[in-house]
């Protein structure tokens, strides 16, 4: 330390040799790094936990999550030349070369245009595709439960539009059940009327869970006729026989079963016992109904926006870390280009003044794209 | 404030395209992944990853100047890269490994159906 005297002030030499601006940013920098690496870590961790019930990995591959690696490597090249340009600006503002400073930095804000555009295109292809927290179905069940929540509003909104308005404004007026709502303003639309028949049909077999090949409300059931022998066969839904003259025999009230070979056979109520259930219906004959009536001349237009999609195991985590962390980085990315906007703004009349700031906000930059340099391999390549 | 720069010469250019060498290299391994030429996960990822720990260093010693900086760069950058390690290592084992069994709805989904509902499935099959 040097000492001074009363002619001399003593020059304390203290701190770092780096402007306090400079320091500043590095330590936001430091956080910076531990904000995104909790997420790209958690990411990590997650990912390795999405395991199926053999313990191998479950994780949605790029192809089941629509990633395109080529707008993933045509963006880090687009952030890599927009760091190249951010280094040449600092370096031209160095040498007081102002003008060619003032067209760098124009270059970085516009390859961060084009990055922020590619990235808008990736994230409208996920919306397309309901790639979305909370939106993706992860089993056969939820998918088909999609399916229904999508059409449900086409049909009943439709069907609602009917309603005379002054009814619907009516005091104590309530929305009427699907077939209800149906049957008041049948006639009204006929392609609405037939498509509100077909999703009444595919909604009332997803209740009751079962196969769309399998008609609604026969169930199978084992019984015994008077003689003792036992069949099985389809409950008629009326009960009393054909031959109305024939009186109840000791066993008690008959009924009808009509077994696979087209006999109608009298059997005793009492010892009727279930018999098979009939098949579920699948993630599959829904996604062939929904074709076949997006296929439909009369009504097919109506359903033009709804899709089915794939189950996809884990894909509600996927959506959340991917939107996450490519969030938080575009966000950091509209920073950035406030950042240089500012001395933009200055046009020729950039100066020395903003050395500094064009150094820090650059150091700024070549972190953002750091940030990319790794979201790119563990997102569009792993 | 004046400029504490020690005029280091970089060529920034030569370190901009050896940037672009490595996203190319980043995309053929993926290339080779998605041909099947290579098989091993394991080695994909260390390549990539590596590539990517490349790239990194690139940017920080030469774009952000910092291997011409003084020794503060270690005192803050270690602690924040200390922290930035520690997290996904504590949360491993019990997110990551699974040291115990993991009973979640994903992993009985895939115990009792097969992957994606995409064709006719047989009629004995449940969905959960």
């Amino acid at each position: 330390m040097a000492h001074g005297n009363a002619n001399t002030p003593s020059v304390l030499k203290m701190g770092l040799p780096i402007p306090n601006s400079k320091l500043g940013m590095w330590l936001f920098l430091g956080t910076e790094i531990m904000f995104f690496t909790a997420f790209i870590g958690t990411f990590i961790v997650l990912r390795i936990g999405s395991v199926d019930a053999s313990g191998f990995s479950a994780w949605p591959t790029a192809e089941d999550t629509h990633i395109e690696i080529w707008a993933g490597g045509f963006n880090t090249f687009v952030l890599i030349l927009s760091s190249y340009c951010v280094v040449l600006a600092h370096e031209a503002m160095g040498h007081k070369n102002f003008q060619k400073a003032w067209k760098c930095l124009l270059a970085t804000f516009a390859l961060a245009c084009l990055f922020l555009g590619v990235k808008s295109f990736e994230y409208y292809g996920k919306w397309k595709h309901n790639i979305i927290p909370g939106q993706v179905a992860e089993n056969d069940q939820q998918a088909i439960q999609k399916v229904i929540h999508k059409i449900e509003p086409i049909v009943t909104d439709g069907l609602l539009a009917l309603v005379p308005a002054e009814e619907k404004s009516a005091d104590g007026w309530k929305q009427p059940e699907l077939s209800e709502l149906m049957n008041q303003v049948q006639g009204k639309d006929q392609a609405l009327d037939s498509l509100a028949a077909e999703f009444a049909n595919l909604r009332n077999h997803v209740l009751e869970n079962v196969s769309l090949n399998v008609e609604l409300g026969r169930r199978e059931y084992k019984g015994v006729t008077a003689d003792g022998k036992e069949l099985t066969g389809f409950l008629e839904q009326s009960t009393a026989p054909q031959d109305s003259a024939a009186p109840p025999t000791a066993g008690g009230e008959i009924v009808i079963l009509q077994t696979a070979d087209g006999n109608r056979v009298e059997v005793i109520k009492a010892g009727l016992r279930a018999g098979r259930e009939p098949p579920p219906i699948t993630a599959g004959e829904v996604k062939h109904e929904l074709e076949r009536m997006k296929n439909d001349e009369t009504y097919g237009k109506m359903l033009s926006s709804v899709e089915y999609h794939e189950p996809l195991p884990y894909g509600n985590l996927f959506a959340s870390c991917y939107f996450i962390m490519t969030g938080f980085h575009a966000i950091h990315v509209v920073i950035g280009m406030i950042l240089f906007g500012l001395p933009l703004l200055q046009r020729t009349n950039l100066n020395e003044k903003w050395a500094d700031w064009i150094e820090n906000c650059g150091l700024y930059w070549h972190f953002v794209d750091l940030v990319w340099i790794f979201l790119f391999p563990l997102i569009y390549i792993v | 404030m004046s400029d504490e720069h020690t005029h280091h010469h970089v060529n920034y250019l030569r370190i901009f395209i050896l940037l672009c060498i490595c996203t190319a290299l980043s995309w053929f391994f993926d290339e080779m992944q998605a041909r099947k030429i290579i098989e091993s996960k394991a080695f994909i990822v260390t390549a990539v990853l590596a590539v990517a720990v490349a790239k990194a260093l690139f940017v920080m010693a030469y774009f952000m100047h910092l291997k011409f900086e003084g020794k503060w760069k270690y005192v803050l950058l270690a602690p924040t890269v200390i922290l930035a390690m520690g997290l996904p290592l504590a949360l491993l084992p019990d997110i990551g490994v699974h040291y115990y069994a993991v009973d979640i709805p994903q992993t009985d989904h895939t115990a009792t159906s097969s992957h994606h509902g995409d064709t006719e499935q047989p009629a004995e099959e449940n969905g959960h």
